[in-house]
């Protein structure tokens, strides 16, 4: 009996034990999206998240790996061989990085600006800090527009070539949609850069925060781009004016990101953060100077992707850009050509040298008044303002080069508009290397300046590939493969050769 | 009806002091109705506790007065009562089949149920037959082969490596595709065997169909796997085992055929890279040739000593086991060691209304481990160095780390693994404690109250340690210098079945009538740290001596904690009745309802249910004086679900219905806030629906037993990926949605050549067939790369096809979509689904038993067919990218040349190297058959005869080899062919021979 009596006893116990609490499981640390955005200082931590969605490693890679600017370095272990062998279809890694990666960023700045509108700023100065918020968010959604027609349009000067999908909502998961032109994305991206300038203060000065300069200087890039000569022209005459082409020893300064003179905006890349990783990765993220070397910019730190020979021989040794974008420790064969060793040619990338005593990371330089000045010249010859001690392309050019070399240098003159922006291409590539830039100039100005990819022997052996004509297909991302699956009638926009 | 306890009874083990007068010792020999020598019969003498049992001859020995009866007792024989005259001294019986008494009692989920009223597919098999001595540090290894539709691989040679386990095909794409494993009544964590003693156990048995499953509900969709560890017998004299066992592991070879020095070096010269690109020849020759498989891998030992002492009185029984096993793995610092402590015990009340029972094992572990095994890490995988380096390079090239970090290239890379040998260290302890508790008490006639309780502990405890001034911290910046981590990870999980049952027999009518209800709770904690800046000086693994403190400087001393808390849980009720009429006809039918906390906001309850009917056909009048001794038709249809949609943890994707925001380092490393998860509010349960027919038979006498069943698995709702725009921030959301079947056929076979008193020699054969197809894929061209396409194949692989090499130039050859040759293939148009895939079409195992005297040999003959695997590690042998830092395949000698034009290697530098074909994913050019046939398991023994133990008070005595992947008939070139994915510099699962002995008192 007694038994039997624990036993009804344990028996109730076990069926008292209701299931609620093996089934309604809280778990810790969830924020549901309601109670996400409640207050303006809430906004300001959503803005840094967006902001965290902006990365310029994958351009700075594929601008240099799929044209000159770069070669197979001596402890390459088969890291971008691919890519350097001007290999790229719909299902290579990079078209999903920039595809999937901007549309997070407009995604993020998109949920940003629709919760703003349910925030009510208590006070005026409350509602200055809301302004500067979505007014930086109004640029990274210009940013991620720009930068997917950038690598999808055919052409950036033609309104009505096809640039990406434009997103300037929160999409539900069903909504499939089709590419928009360049027009409306330039309409779009020209809408958010005016909101983003009449919200923004005009005293924000801080060159690794959003202001109206990089405002002004985005749309001179994106005039250039477009070839709307005129706005490009008083935009960056205006930013030249502002920020001062640096001096040599202020130069390698802002490499070392000890330095800002000519930096309008950078994006900052600090211990901690979620970029401080060594940056092996395939596209995007770590530090930016894991795209050439495992450890640092030394002859020692496992250099997997060097100095292009044919960019290295269009450097002179007495610019102060050699020494910052060729490391001091390289190894240089005179001979190289006869001997055809790349084993005892070395050339190690020295533009991002680390910093904060971590190798390889250092801030990007989004806009410089270095490409101001060239977009200035670009503007001069576009203009028919080739030649000339002052307002010409060669004035500019001459500017550049003596703050360069840290002495006179010739006044060039050049024989035809051809010439002249061949000239603004070549000194685009010294100037600008490294930073993301050549694969699209060449794109664009290619033509124009009777430039293409050209890569010496010695570094296209490994590959097969030693030009790249910049009329070439590959010159346009294909719409990746990964788009296709959930939105297969897109498969008709793909760009043409893919 | 008998008492479950009758049913239940196995041979008894009696053996007490016995004091009597006018003793004789009579002996003789028990054999069944065919002659067959019975070992194990109960021999006691009626009335005293005196008894003995037969050892494995048949043969018994015992001391009796004259006038007393003897009892002879056997599980399915009827039992032999004799009296013992004064003339007898020699008493052999030949028992007779008992058709009443049941041959063999089945697990049929919660409860048990004789054979022949069973109605399910499932397969028991006993320790004694293949778990039991076998060298294996996981017993899930050790299932390898031998149930039909059981699919084992393991993809690691660490001692006491996870493996995966699949029944009858893979019934779901992201989520759990894994059975449930039970020990005991307490269900345990899949993925972790290696601190339990396979020693312990009795008994395994698979269920497969939805008769045996559907009662497990929500955790049931991917069979079941029963553990029964061993118990003491009631009337059970102390009885005390011990069991050595001494074996040594060695890697299995490869086929790549790798270069040596000289042959490197002359390629190498040959293309002007690497070490090669500057030597003569005459320094070529004088080149020395080390083979890093002799630094990087060894012969390891392993040990295992199990002792058990078991014992019963009349209402009591204990087992406990004590067990110390050591395995040194085959590759450098790799180990296991762990101790075992297992009590059993049961007991009953006087009146045998009450019964209760208790299993607790106690287990720790201490297992070194290496790390970035299977990866590229060309300064963390040994495997890597191993198989890759080249063997100009030795050990006596080693400078020291600083000297390294200043001066290296890839071809150094067995020197920076040497250094990481030297100053890395992965050590990994955990207890763990699974304990079950049942009690079961008759509250009124035919009606009992039951309860069953059980835990699942674990505790891991990871110390990592890269001791300062290593290579990598010279390389990557000596301002770290060395870093160590701990993690102790903890998982409890508390299961309770409370039920009342319901067990009458009337007439040729019975019944039995279950309702239950099922509670479970999971708790994971984790906690850790990760320290940076190491003071050579004071440093010691798990201490605090050496770190380096924070300073104003910098921030890189700064140790970094990590935290995790998590919760699970599950509900259930259900109820279940089985009738059966004259053990001709039976029916069983379950209905479950179940409650996850995954969809606690969704769907949170569901349904599942089964029914199974049998027909014994063998039991039918009509069937008097056939062949069959057994014929039984089985027939089932139901459903069961699974609640582990994503993930291999219960305590994945807890919450995948909420929208939700997370904080956490944003732009300059400031905190930030920011989308984490898109929410799901449709999520369910994936729902695997079986049907399954089955027969089971005995002929000639049962010399041919077996049997075949048919069955044909839907998985619906499957929780997969599901592609939707990328402008969502996503390129694929997880959504119930599309269908996938398996379908195939089981059997085993066994069949007795030659059944005599002195031998025994039978054949064995088991096999599944299984063929996928996916169904409603989730976008509209019905086909999603990685997955499948509506009609095929699970897992499909999709591939630009390679052809071979073009005589004109040395390219690589491929087909474009139209089958037309190509060079430049496009990856998006040209790829087409090869109709392959990762998972075996036939898979089993077969062999032989054979018994002699007391000498036994024991096979098994592992196969599987229709599996292909992408082979990276050929790639990368043959790859000539890689020559001048990596060791080669001497296929590479065959090269295409202009005087070499007919060949299936291209050129060195062909043009186009770099594209689809040499990016090994992209063509199907390494995409290779790993089809096998493998001895798996060569068992060689001797049982000494009761004769030859007489007056030695030992009562058993074996010696026995056993030998685990002891050869291996494949066409693949790898290691090892047994890996369930593509392998790169994976740790081989070794061959492991092994010489033991088994002593009892």
């Amino acid at each position: 009996m007694k038994i039997r009596k624990i036993y009804y006893a344990l028996l109730s116990l076990v069926l008292a034990v209701g299931c609620e609490d093996a089934i309604d499981i809280d778990q810790p640390g969830r924020l549901d999206a309601d109670a996400a955005f409640e207050t303006v200082e809430d906004l300001n931590l959503g803005l840094r998240g967006v902001y965290d969605n902006m990365d310029l490693t994958p351009e700075i890679l594929w601008n240099g790996i799929f044209t000159d600017e770069l070669a197979i370095g001596i402890e390459n272990g088969g890291q971008r061989v691919a890519e350097y062998g001007l290999v790229i279809n719909p299902t290579s890694a990079i078209t999903n990085d920039f595809w999937t990666r901007n549309y997070d960023l407009l995604n993020a700045a998109n949920r940003l600006i629709e919760a703003s509108e349910l925030i009510e700023a208590e006070d005026a100065s409350e509602q200055t800090t809301k302004n500067i918020i979505l007014g930086q968010t109004y640029f990274l959604r210009a940013w991620g527009h720009f930068e997917l027609l950038s690598y999808y349009s055919t052409d950036y000067a033609d309104d009505s070539a096809l640039a990406a999908i434009l997103v300037d909502f929160v999409p539900t998961i069903d909504q499939l949609l089709l590419r928009s032109t360049n027009a409306d994305f330039y309409n779009l991206i020209n809408a958010d850069l005016d909101r983003a300038e009449s919200l923004l203060s005009n005293d924000t000065t801080d060159p690794t925060t959003i202001n109206k300069d990089a405002i002004d200087a985005f749309r001179a890039r994106i005039a250039a781009y477009r070839q709307d000569y005129a706005t490009a022209a008083t935009l960056s005459a205006e930013l030249l004016a502002k920020y001062p082409i640096a001096t040599r020893a202020q130069y390698q300064g802002i490499f070392q990101d000890v330095d800002n003179t000519e930096v309008i905006f950078k994006l900052e890349r600090t211990i901690g953060d979620n970029y401080d990783a060594q940056g092996t990765g395939a596209t995007a993220g770590g530090h930016a100077g894991g795209i050439y070397s495992f450890a640092n910019a030394t002859i020692t730190g496992g250099p997997y992707l060097e100095v292009g020979r044919s960019l290295f021989n269009a450097l002179d040794p007495f610019d102060v850009r050699y020494d910052v974008l060729v490391a001091a420790d390289s190894e240089i064969d005179p001979d190289y050509e006869t001997n055809q060793n790349p084993n005892l040619d070395i050339l190690v990338v020295y533009k991002y040298p680390g910093s904060e005593g971590i190798g390889n990371m250092n801030d990007l330089k989004v806009f410089r008044s270095a490409e101001m000045l060239l977009i200035l010249a670009e503007a001069r010859v576009a203009q028919g303002n080739l030649n000339g001690a002052t307002n010409s392309a060669a004035a500019l050019i001459k500017q550049l080069r003596d703050a360069r070399f840290g002495s006179p240098t010739d006044l060039p003159t050049y024989a035809n508009q051809t010439e002249a922006y061949g000239a603004i291409l070549d000194e685009r590539r010294l100037e600008l290397a490294f930073e993301g830039h050549r694969w699209k100039d060449l794109k664009r100005m290619g033509i124009r300046g009777n430039r293409q990819v050209v890569r010496d022997a010695i570094d296209c052996a490994v590959v097969n590939e030693c030009s790249l004509s910049p009329d070439d297909f590959r010159f346009t991302f294909p719409i990746p493969q990964i788009e296709f699956n959930a939105n297969p009638e897109l498969r008709t926009q793909q760009n043409p050769g893919y | 009806m008998r008492s479950k306890l009758t049913r239940m009874l196995t041979p008894l083990l009696v053996l007490c002091v016995s004091f009597a007068f006018a003793q004789k010792t009579v002996s003789g020999n028990v054999t069944d109705s065919s002659g067959i020598p019975l070992p194990g019969v109960a021999v006691v003498v009626v009335g005293t506790s005196t008894g003995t049992q037969t050892d494995f001859d048949g043969n018994y020995s015992i001391t009796v007065n004259v006038g007393q009866v003897l009892r002879f007792s056997y599980l399915g024989q009827k039992t032999v009562n004799r009296t013992i005259s004064a003339s007898t001294s020699t008493m052999n019986i030949q028992m007779e089949d008992d058709a009443e008494q049941l041959s063999e009692v089945v697990v049929q989920g919660y409860r048990t149920a004789p054979k022949t009223k069973s109605a399910i597919a499932q397969v028991t098999i006993s320790a004694d037959e293949s778990i039991k001595n076998r060298p294996n540090a996981s017993v899930v290894q050790t299932l390898a082969g031998q149930v039909a539709g059981l699919n084992i691989t393991t993809t690691s040679g660490q001692p006491g490596a996870n493996s995966q386990v699949q029944l009858r095909g893979v019934n779901s794409i992201n989520g759990n595709t894994e059975p449930l494993f039970i020990i005991d009544g307490a269900p345990v964590d899949e993925d972790n065997f290696r601190s339990l003693n396979p020693q312990d156990i009795q008994s395994i048995s698979v269920l497969k169909d939805a008769g045996a499953t559907a009662i497990y509900g929500n955790r049931g969709a991917n069979g079941v796997i029963v553990i029964k560890t061993r118990t003491g017998n009631f009337d059970q004299a102390l009885q005390i085992n011990y069991t050595g066992i001494a074996g040594f592991s060695a890697l299995p070879g490869n086929d790549y055929d790798l270069m040596n020095s000289q042959e490197q070096l002359s390629i190498e010269k040959l293309l002007n890279t690497g070490r090669g690109a500057g030597l003569s020849d005459a320094e070529i020759l004088a080149a020395p040739t080390f083979d890093w498989v002799d630094f990087f891998i060894r012969d390891g030992l392993t040990q295992n000593h199990t002792m058990t002492f078991s014992s019963g009185s009349a209402k009591a029984t204990q087992f406990t086991s004590i067990g110390f096993f050591d395995q040194q793995g085959v590759l450098v610092d790799s180990d296991l060691k762990r101790f075992n402590f297992r009590n059993n015990v049961t007991g009953k009340s006087e009146d045998e209304r009450f019964n209760y029972g208790t299993n607790l094992t106690i287990n720790y572990s201490v297992s070194n481990s290496p790390n970035s095994v299977g990866t590229g890490a060309i300064n963390r995988n040994y495997l890597l160095g191993a198989n890759q380096s080249v063997t100009y390079i030795t050990p006596d090239d080693y400078p020291g780390s600083e000297l390294l970090a200043q001066n290296w290239t890839f071809a150094d890379t067995p020197l920076l693994l040497l250094d990481y040998l030297n100053t890395f260290d992965n050590r990994e302890e955990e207890v763990r404690i699974v304990a079950s508790a049942n009690a079961s008490y008759e509250v009124a006639k035919n009606l009992r109250a039951n309860v069953v309780g059980s835990m699942d502990y674990i505790s891991e405890f990871v110390t990592t340690l890269e001791a300062p001034e290593n290579w990598n911290d010279f390389f990557f910046g000596a301002a770290y210098n060395g870093r160590q981590t701990q993690q102790s990870n903890r998982v409890f999980t508390y299961n309770q079945v409370t039920s009342l049952t319901y067990d009458n027999q009337w007439g040729k009518h019975s019944l039995n009538v279950g309702a239950y209800t099922e509670y479970f709770k999971a708790h994971l904690r984790n906690f850790g740290f990760r320290q940076n800046g190491l003071d050579p000086r004071t440093f010691a693994a798990g201490d605090d001596a050496g770190w380096i403190v924070d300073n104003s400087e910098n921030d890189f001393f700064v140790p970094q904690p990590n935290a995790t808390k998590r919760d699970a849980g599950l509900f259930s009720y259900f109820g279940q009745a089985d009738y059966d009429f004259d053990e001709k006809y039976g029916l069983v039918g379950t209905v479950r309802r179940d409650a996850s906390y995954r969809f606690a906001e969704s769907n949170r309850y569901g349904t599942f249910w089964s029914v199974a009917g049998r027909w014994n056909i063998s039991n039918e009048s009509f069937m008097d004086g056939s062949v069959f001794n057994v014929l039984k038709l089985r027939a089932s249809i139901g459903t069961a679900g699974n609640q582990r949609i994503t993930g291999t943890s219960v305590f994945s994707a807890p919450d995948l219905t909420r929208s939700l925001f997370g904080t956490g380092p944003g732009y300059r490393g400031q905190n930030a806030l920011f989308l984490t998860q898109i929410p799901n509010t449709t999520l369910r349960w994936e729902t695997v629906k079986q049907t399954n027919i089955g027969v089971d038979f005995e002929v000639f006498d049962s010399r041919l037993r077996g049997s075949v069943d048919v069955y044909e698995k839907e998985t619906t709702d499957l929780f997969q990926s599901t592609p939707v725009s990328a402008i969502n921030a996503v390129t694929t959301l997880n959504a119930n949605t599309g269908s996938l079947f398996n379908r195939g056929v089981d059997f085993n076979l066994n069949y007795d050549v030659i059944r005599n008193k002195d031998m025994k020699f039978t054949l064995n054969f088991v096999g599944n067939y299984n063929e996928t197809e996916l169904q409603d894929i989730p976008n509209d061209e019905g086909e999603i790369i990685g997955i499948g396409r509506n009609g095929g194949i699970l897992d499909e692989y999709f591939r630009v096809r390679y052809v071979g090499v073009n005589p004109a130039n040395g390219n690589l050859l491929f087909l474009d979509a139209d089958g037309n040759v190509t060079e430049n293939p496009n990856l998006d148009t040209d790829a087409v689904w090869t109709g392959k895939n990762p998972y075996p079409d036939w898979l089993g195992s077969f062999g032989f038993n054979f018994d002699w005297k007391g000498f036994y040999v024991q096979t098994q003959f592992n196969y599987a067919l229709g599996i292909d695997n992408l082979d990276f590690d050929y790639y990368g042998r043959v790859n000539p990218n890689t020559i001048g830092q990596f060791r080669t395949s001497r296929d590479l000698l065959n090269a295409w040349t202009p005087n070499n034009r007919v060949t299936s290697v291209p050129s060195l530098t062909a043009a186009n190297l770099n594209a689809a074909g040499q990016a090994g994913v992209s063509s199907d050019r390494f995409l290779l058959s790993a089809d096998y046939v493998r001895l798996r398991f060569l068992a060689i023994g001797y049982n000494f005869p009761q004769k030859f133990l007489e007056g030695t008070g030992i009562k058993k005595l074996g010696i026995f080899f056993n030998g685990e992947n002891v050869l291996t008939i494949t066409k693949w070139r790898g290691f090892d062919v047994e890996g369930l994915t593509s392998q790169q510099n994976e740790y081989p699962t070794p061959r492991i021979l092994s010489l033991g002995f088994e002593i009892g008192i």
